[in-house]
């Protein structure tokens, strides 16, 4: 039940996003769903995530994911490589609260948007830049793809872990799907110039540097506390010592017990067999000195299993399990659908397809999408006060 | 200063996830008060034999930072005590499976009821509503049911468990998401409820994914390879389980790395001639670049590597993290002293400001540590009420 419909928290909040990587684009993505107007400037040959795959069958044409990422924001092209460009961003930022953007300091001084020119022109603009290894410290000029960053977090080390990593021990270490690092890195940069924006009444508007080696390592933070507490985390012990992933008959399921009464639940599970039934076993010290030989007999009872029926009877039990969903069963799944996550949009070149809102609701009520992704320079006419200056300034590359 | 300074939180959350957003918040200013009980202590302050902890954590990277107070509210005079908190705070953050706050008299329309401008954040496994709503769940399950897990491993295993990351995603994503309801309550003065979805925010990481599948497009595990880049991967190097992560971009990019390489020959290979023929015969030409790191220095590799533009970074453990000199210089890796007065590396919250402070300004909190403050000064109760409370409990 919707708690009443109130406006969106970011209402009237301006953002002008100037990237090129999956972190900044985001932070941008972020603002705009959560009720911000998001324009994105571009070059006359459109954002590079336009072009990145995976592409989106059967035209494949458009970026899924250019388009989760950029749903919902406004496109203007400005080729900042000329002055023209330049004075189109220029306008754009002049009425903006928040910039975020991903542009090396050589690069931001060439656009005449070093901190300092940047502070002088806009003073009420919040500064957002947000780079692999970010922008300030010994590695700020050095390059990071989403596989250098997940490993210069830490997190890469450690994976993969349990069943994976008992399966192919000798392989090396494996980062998680997709945009993990970078993702992060949007949600902190988010956060950072949220942050900024509240407090800009008081402080006035400033800078923020986000990395996102940083926004990765900190959410591993867990590893780092073990270290201080004297233990060095390795992916090969770095599991449960009994569960995890379980191989049924048709497909896997997550099994995770660390309390009493989920084992006990588990056992019921199991219907009783008798070597869980050893009473040594009801000692949690115990069962984790025994956890490989517990496991073998877990793993051949999963594999006699059928998920949707084993997940079902966990649930009533109290186990915690859960199936190993893939993207199309998330699509179908009727919690997702009661939640309203996906929310069907136009996708320029593919169609009309269900895109993935926020993972929160606000008020009681999903967030909602503007748009789906925008075609390139489909919101030209934001620059059109400038236009009427300058005519060059935004027909360059514009459809 | 800080960002989030002058702001209250009424912390009820418990855990990770929950914890974690609020860890930031206080980092960025916000005053955390956490709420225990001796009944109910947190899970730092206990025994984890699971990790080898067979007392209370010395320190507790979540839990710093923050004010502890003692309040048992399965008694209705601690629910009473947790609502007069909540009156002094702008924001109410909670990890509780849906429904416990409202049994406890404490659900988001009672306490909006009590203080319009306020802000609540519940955190939970699968959000507030849905017919999952009840399902308890642990980070390895919120990215197993968020399809993040399935999409992660090689190509020809198993799903991957998510651990500690999933928990402080979702604790990441909810202090982002509250500080945007604190801008509006700024703004505005309206209060509102955030309601995180651990599961969603898995799935949020994989959102691209889940687009291609509604598509009709099949999203799978593909180990460490890229859709478009080769070379791609985690490459050895000359010392056991140290390795080297390489990402090629362009053609510029290759031919950089193959001279660094001394492999002249592999340029003139008709497989690794443009980017789609590199990527189509990445197997072959991952042994050639493997060939070359497994004589490598790692370290140097990486510099070198960056040094003609090419991203390429060490795949990091602990130790090297503490010790790194860039995460360092950002003040990212801090020492702290930990309860039992040894100095320890930690994170400091992963935002530069150019004007605005952040970071940690104490450690681990003692359960209610700082009743004095909470309940005398800030509350407003007597020597005399707080010691009947203490004896009744409630203070417990």
């Amino acid at each position: 039940m919707a708690e009443g419909a109130l406006m969106p928290p970011l209402a009237g909040v301006s953002v002008v996003e100037l990237s090129r990587g999956v972190a900044a684009a985001h932070a941008g993505r972020l603002f705009a769903t959560l009720g911000a107007e998001t324009t994105l400037v571009e070059p006359a040959g459109g954002h590079p995530l336009r072009r990145e795959p995976p592409l989106l069958p059967p035209a494949n044409e458009a970026s899924a994911l250019f388009a989760f990422l950029a749903a919902g924001k406004n496109s203007v092209v400005c080729d900042v490589e000329t002055s023209a460009g330049r004075a189109g961003l220029s306008a754009l930022l002049a009425t903006a609260d928040v910039f975020i953007h991903d542009l090396r300091s050589a690069e931001r001084a060439a656009l005449e948007l070093d901190e300092q020119s940047f502070s002088d022109r806009y003073p009420n603009l919040i500064d957002v830049s947000v780079l692999p290894f970010g922008a300030y410290g010994p590695k700020a000029d050095w390059q990071g793809e989403e596989i250098n960053l997940i490993h210069a977090s830490g997190e890469g080390f450690l994976l993969p872990n349990g069943l994976a990593a008992e399966l192919f021990p000798d392989r090396p270490p494996l980062k998680v799907h997709g945009h993990f690092a970078e993702y992060q890195g949007g949600v902190v940069a988010a956060l950072g110039a949220l942050a900024a924006l509240v407090s800009r009444d008081r402080t006035g508007a400033e800078s923020v540097d986000v990395s996102v080696q940083d926004a990765a390592l900190a959410v591993g933070a867990f590893a780092l506390q073990r270290l201080g507490d004297g233990s060095l985390e390795h992916r090969s012990t770095r599991s449960f010592k009994y569960g995890g992933v379980l191989e049924c008959a048709d497909g896997y399921v997550e099994l995770l017990t660390l309390e009493d009464r989920q084992w006990r639940g588990l056992v019921e599970l199991m219907s009783r067999p008798d070597w869980a039934l050893d009473p040594a076993l009801s000692d949690q010290l115990e069962r984790s000195r025994r956890g490989q030989a517990i496991n073998n007999c877990i793993r051949e009872w999963a594999r006699q299993q059928k998920t949707a029926d084993v997940v079902a009877r966990a649930q009533v039990l109290g186990v915690p399990m859960a199936k190993y969903n893939s993207p199309a069963e998330v699509l179908a799944g009727e919690h997702e659908r009661a939640r309203h996550l996906f929310q069907e949009v136009g996708i320029p070149s593919a169609g009309r397809l269900p895109v993935l809102v926020a993972p929160f609701h606000v008020d009681g009520s999903p967030l909602a999408l503007k748009a789906g992704p925008p075609r390139l320079g489909e919101h030209q006419h934001l620059t059109a006060a400038l236009r009427r200056r300058e005519p060059t300034v935004a027909t360059a590359g514009a459809p | 200063m800080k960002p989030l300074a002058g702001l209250r939180i009424a912390d009820f959350t418990l855990h990770a996830a929950g914890p974690f957003c609020t860890h930031m918040l206080s980092q960025l200013g916000a005053e955390c008060i956490k709420v225990e009980s001796a009944a109910r202590p947190d899970i730092f302050r206990k025994p984890h034999p699971v990790y080898g902890r067979m007392g209370p954590a010395s320190f507790d990277q979540v839990a710093s930072n923050k004010l502890s107070v003692r309040i048992n509210l399965k008694d209705t005079k601690g629910a009473a005590l947790a609502k007069k908190l909540v009156g002094a705070s702008d924001l109410v953050c909670e990890s509780f499976r849906p429904g416990v706050m409202e049994r406890l008299g404490l659900g988001y329309a009672t306490l909006a009821a009590l203080k319009p401008a306020l802000v609540m954040v519940s955190v939970s496994s699968s959000g507030q509503t849905g017919p999952d709503s009840h399902f308890a769940g642990y980070a390895p399950l919120f990215g197993a049911w968020g399809a993040l897990g399935y999409l992660t491993g090689y190509e020809d295993g198993p799903p991957v468990e998510m651990r500690h990351v999933m928990d402080h995603s979702v604790g990441m994503t909810a202090a982002m998401a509250a500080v945007a309801a604190v801008y509006r309550l700024r703004r505005t003065g309206l209060g509102g409820h955030v309601d995180v979805s651990a599961r969603e925010v898995a799935c949020s990481l994989a959102g691209e994914a889940l687009l291609l599948a509604a598509a009709g497009g099949d999203p799978v595990r593909i180990g460490n390879d890229h859709l478009r880049m080769a070379p791609h991967g985690v490459f050895r190097t000359r010392d056991e389980d140290r390795w080297l992560t390489i990402a090629v971009r362009s053609d510029r990019e290759w031919e950089a790395l193959a001279e660094a390489m001394e492999a002249p020959a592999l340029l003139a290979d008709p497989r690794f001639q443009t980017g789609s023929s590199r990527h189509e015969h990445r197997r072959a030409l991952h042994v050639e670049v493997e060939k070359w790191t497994s004589t490598c220095d790692g370290a140097e590799a990486e510099r070198a590597l960056q040094d003609i533009g090419v991203a390429a970074h060490l795949s990091c453990n602990m130790q090297d993290i503490a010790a790194d000199m860039h995460l360092r210089d950002r003040g990212i890796v801090v020492d702290v002293a930990d309860a039992d007065g040894r100095r320890r590396a930690a994170l400091r919250a992963p935002i530069r400001f150019s004007r605005s402070e952040a970071g940690m300004e104490r450690g681990t909190p003692r359960l209610g540590e700082d009743e004095d403050y909470v309940f005398g000064d800030l509350l407003g109760l007597s020597a005399e009420e707080r010691q009947s409370l203490i004896d009744q409990r409630v203070i417990y």
